[in-house]
């Protein structure tokens, strides 16, 4: 089970839950289609229309940035935590 | 007590509207998606339902409508999105178009990259227009500053079937078969930003405008100069004349004159501001042999810069006239610009104005 923590202007699109628990894996692209299988239109928000993550929204596995990881690569394991959350945009 | 009227303004912080009973006062409601940038707000008169191009910087962008002016606004959980073959991603949406009366539900966005999309379920899913998103000379389109956009969509309520569109900076494009094929139509407008000064695609259109009355007759702010055509974009005349210059972004044709035109001219590429510093909008009763300045009610001092979207015409008789600034005024004329009259001063930048009756 992988555990996604949800940033609070994302809740309108998931019925207003900030965590959400998926199944699937292996990775980040998987976790965000597994979302917006579950919630339409969330994953759009995430990823663009080349799932690639949107230039101002950072995504977390655990307490590492994705960039670091592989981005839309990286690995997502059972028992992770992934956080979505607007990136620091400007000063 | 008239005609109600709203009229729609989109901000870099978000849409506002205000409402009008006889073009005397207007009430404003929002902002709506507050903080967020909204390019393009359209009333569809079919269905009663406003529509909003909306751009947020975090989570990208997407279509939002409403029923009337009560209802809740609802973001589409299937915005407009490229095919994931075409390596292009939906930047923004600049424009909203309903289709004409005989096509319940169609509605077509003008998005950035320069592509059509049409929803037939009234803006709630949408598809990419393939004919144009595959068309032969894609890869040599170049962007205008404001990137490349497909800005303007003109529906044809006598020939359905016909869609103008304008990109910058491509040009003019023209489907006489409902968008299965697509030609330029630039002939005699100039691009003297480029080697050939008359391309067949390429130029830099900022803006056309028609009256549905006489739909052939298509008006163009171009980067370059000022067009009538008369033959629905076969061919086009310069009709600059004595206007202070042959810059700027917006244009309108009035609802019940389709002879009179309106401009908003800038000094010019190198120097966008208003003319000497008094910005007016220039109007022509016989389709640009000759232009007047209508700046009554406008202040002396204005270094006003108006957005391609930010001046429209209504429906109404006189003509009304309107237009937002990027730096937040709001102003109207109920008498084909003949007088002017703020209705807003504390807006943010403006991008577009729209107007309907409702």
């Amino acid at each position: 089970m992988i555990r996604v923590q949800l940033s609070g202007q994302l809740k309108e699109w998931s019925s207003g839950m900030s965590r959400v628990d998926v199944e699937s894996g292996p990775d980040v692209i998987s976790v965000v289609r597994a979302l917006d299988a579950r919630y339409p239109g969330l994953g759009g928000r995430i990823v663009d229309d080349q799932e690639r993550i949107r230039p101002h929204v950072n995504v977390f596995v655990n307490s590492e940035n994705s960039k670091e990881l592989g981005r839309e690569r990286a690995q997502v394991r059972d028992g992770d935590t992934v956080h979505i959350l607007p990136a620091v945009s400007g000063g | 007590m008239g005609q109600k009227v709203a009229l729609m303004v989109g901000t870099k912080k978000g849409a506002f509207v205000f409402t009008s009973e006889g073009r005397r006062g207007w009430k404003p409601s929002g902002p709506y998606f507050k903080g967020d940038e909204v390019y393009h707000v359209a009333y569809d008169p079919r269905s009663g339902n406003f529509l909003a191009a909306v751009l947020s910087g975090h989570w990208g962008p997407t279509i939002a409508s409403r029923r009337g002016l009560e209802g809740e606004w609802k973001v589409t959980k299937t915005p407009p999105k490229f095919p994931k073959a075409s390596g292009l991603t939906v930047a923004k949406a600049w424009q909203i178009a309903p289709g004409t009366p005989d096509q319940p539900g169609v509605v077509y966005a003008g998005v950035e990259p320069a592509c059509l999309f049409r929803s037939d379920d009234g803006g709630v899913s949408w598809k990419a227009n393939e004919p144009m998103l595959n068309h032969k000379t894609r890869k040599k389109w170049t962007p205008g500053g404001g990137g490349l956009c497909l800005h303007t969509i003109l529906v044809n309520e006598k020939r359905p079937k016909r869609v103008v569109v304008a990109i910058s900076a491509v040009g003019t494009m023209v489907s006489e078969d409902g968008g299965e094929t697509w030609g330029f139509k630039n002939r005699g407008v100039l691009a003297d930003f480029r080697p050939d000064k008359y391309p067949e695609y390429g130029q830099c259109v900022h803006k056309l405008a028609i009256n549905q009355s006489r739909p052939d007759v298509i008006f163009q702010q171009n980067h370059c100069g000022v067009y009538r055509s008369d033959d629905a974009g076969e061919s086009w005349k310069d009709i600059r004349n004595n206007l202070p210059s042959r810059f700027g972004f917006p244009a309108a044709v009035d609802a019940n004159d389709p002879r009179r035109f309106y401009a908003a001219p800038l000094e010019g590429d190198f120097a966008r501001v208003a003319p000497g510093g008094h910005f007016a909008v220039w109007g022509t009763d016989n389709e640009g042999k000759e232009w007047a300045p209508l700046d009554a009610g406008l202040p002396k001092a204005s270094y006003y810069d108006v957005l391609r979207d930010a001046m429209v015409t209504d429906q109404e008789d006189p003509c009304g006239v309107y237009f937002g600034t990027t730096t937040g005024q709001l102003y109207a004329s109920r008498d084909q610009g003949k007088h002017w009259s703020a209705v807003a001063d504390w807006l943010p930048p403006i991008h577009s104005v729209s107007v309907s009756a409702v």
